[in-house]
């Protein structure tokens, strides 16, 4: 590419622009507010799939020992656990670890654990996390076949309620994603194919003096450059304000709730959004224009 | 510069043959008005030539170039070394008389000393040097036929093509515009003119295709706008204007 060109193309766009200037707003609010819409559900998707995540990660095995054992064998155990590929992490819990959660846990009610005495009827333990939860009852099977091991225990039916909401969850996130990106794409390069249609006798009449259809491309493409740019950059501005507010109010209100981090979350969606109006501009403005150059 | 050897062109939404088995010759330098009705077939032949539409069958070759199996791709440098002039002008309303010429030769890649210099040079060509920075909106419409005419050979083209360039021009105007024309001519360019205007063609004396209804029904040098025999017919008429026009071609 010549360096005259290069100049040409650029004072093309803002020359185009400034003569076009309410097209120039309409595209490029367009693509703001679509890309915000866009982001606020990619936002809510990415919380759900969070929070279907953070549920999953509750879903521990409980492997009880039997009372007798080494700790040699307690050792062999562990080694079998971690060595289950569906298996993450491997936590002992001794019975005294064991019997202050319970004591934690039953808060006011504890006085009931006084009528044991001075004795501790919990055994010693290994909390096993696993990486698919799917598969969570065939992992429980297999470990409760080990030598040494008591008894096997993962919250069975709460288990499999949670798959299949987070299933759900999943499924929905990935459809709406889909369906949303699709009207954002189809909403901008609508508008685009307008600023396109109302340049057509200028495209017209490059042609009949003999551009080559790169030469009329380029300052559209780097018009819908521009466009996908400046719209991505304020709908990323907006959102990053928006999440900040709502993840306040929810850290205040509702601090359980496991929403996603702000970093480096929001510096990823900066950069899909940017990057995905600079695509769809570039790719409408070249769809558009295939028509008008069919001279 | 152009042949084109039996040529047919049937639009394919609608059937029409438009064209049937058309072979003319037109060699550098010469003046060649297509002459017809309205529907005759002037402006497709004409659209072949630039490869705005594609012949169904048949040769053309424009300046050496095969019009019919060239690709995609080579229709621009086929287009720059033609000039095309249309009768509603064509020209961009949001850019001024400079500009709209400066154009044909930036989008074809010319230096900015170049262009600058071509630029007021055909200008003064066409009598517009001093309305450069006016707006086609400000402009008449024979000064805006200039300007088109005037964007049209700012490429030094060896061909001018023209689609009833007089059709939206009073008599008057029409006559400039036609000298201007002949000079290009004149300066060695050839011209190919669409029209069914009679006072210009009967005024100039040049090369006269007839089309009808698709076909050449005559090719005469040195022609006029009808056929001898018809134009006995109406020579009351015209007689008058054929001598007022004719006494300034026929000195030369
Ligand atoms: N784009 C087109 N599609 C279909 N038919 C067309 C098209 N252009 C012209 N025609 C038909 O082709 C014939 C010749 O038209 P045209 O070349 O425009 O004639 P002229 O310029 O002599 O008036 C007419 O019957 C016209 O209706
Ligand atoms: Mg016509």
């Amino acid at each position: 590419m010549k360096l005259q060109n290069i100049q040409y193309y650029f004072r093309e766009v803002v020359v185009s622009m400034a003569r076009n200037r309410w097209m120039t707003f309409a595209s490029i609010g367009t693509v703001a507010v679509s890309l915000f819409v866009l982001g606020i559900f990619l936002i809510l998707i990415a919380n759900m799939t969070n929070l279907a995540s953070e549920l999953e990660s509750q879903v521990q095995i409980s492997v009880y020992l039997k009372d007798e054992l080494k700790t040699q064998d307690q050792e062999n155990i562990k080694n079998k656990l971690k060595n289950l590929t569906n298996v993450t992490e491997v936590r002992y819990v001794s019975k005294e670890e064991a019997f202050q959660t319970l004591q934690r846990r039953l808060g006011e009610k504890q006085k009931i654990l006084e009528a044991l005495g001075e004795s501790n009827p919990l055994p010693n333990s290994f909390s096993v996390t696993v990486k698919i939860a799917d598969d969570v009852q065939k992992t429980a099977e297999i470990i409760s076949k080990f030598n040494g091991v008591e008894e096997v225990s993962y919250g069975q039916e709460v288990a499999i309620n949670i798959f299949d909401v987070t299933r759900l969850i999943r499924v929905l996130g990935f459809v709406l994603m889909i369906i949303l990106t699709g009207a954002t794409i189809f909403i901008i390069s609508n508008t685009i194919r307008l600023t396109v249609f109302a340049r057509r006798k200028e495209i017209a009449v490059m042609k009949y003096v003999g551009a080559t259809d790169w030469f009329i491309r380029w300052p559209f493409v780097l018009e819908g450059t521009v466009f996908g740019l400046i719209g991505g950059g304020i709908s990323a501005i907006a959102l990053r304000s928006f999440y900040s507010a709502m993840s306040e109010r929810i850290y205040s209100t509702l601090a359980f709730f496991p929403i996603v981090e702000q970093h480096p979350f929001m510096n990823y969606l900066t950069v899909v959004l940017i990057l995905s109006g600079i695509a769809v501009g570039v790719l409408g403005s070249t769809v558009s224009l295939k028509k008008f150059l069919e001279v | 510069m152009i042949h084109l050897k039996n040529v047919t062109k049937i639009y394919k939404d609608n059937g029409v043959v438009a064209l049937e088995d058309i072979t003319i010759d037109i060699g550098e330098g010469e003046f060649v008005f297509i002459v017809g009705t309205s529907g005759s077939g002037k402006s497709t032949l004409i659209k072949l030539l630039i490869h705005e539409e594609t012949a169904t069958a048949g040769e053309i070759f424009v300046d050496n170039r095969d019009v019919i199996k060239m690709k995609r791709t080579e229709i621009p440098y086929l287009r720059r070394s033609l000039g095309m002039i249309f009768q509603d002008y064509r020209l961009l309303e949001d850019r001024t008389v400079y500009e709209n010429v400066a154009f044909a030769m930036q989008v074809i890649e010319a230096p900015q000393q170049i262009i600058r210099r071509s630029v007021d040079n055909v200008l003064e060509i066409v009598g517009l040097g001093e309305k450069k920075n006016h707006f086609p909106s400000q402009l008449s419409g024979g000064e805006r036929q200039r300007v088109a005419i005037a964007r049209a050979i700012v490429n030094a083209p060896k061909l001018v093509v023209a689609d009833e360039p007089t059709g939206n021009l009073d008599p008057d105007t029409s006559r400039d515009i036609m000298d201007i024309f002949k000079r290009i001519n004149d300066a060695g360019t050839t011209i190919v003119m669409a029209t069914h205007d009679k006072q210009i063609v009967d005024s100039m004396k040049k090369r006269v295709i007839e089309i009808e209804d698709g076909h050449i029904v005559r090719d005469e040098i040195k022609g006029l706008y009808e056929k001898i025999g018809k134009k006995d017919v109406v020579v009351p008429k015209i007689g008058s204007n054929n001598q007022k026009f004719g006494a300034g071609s026929v000195r030369r």
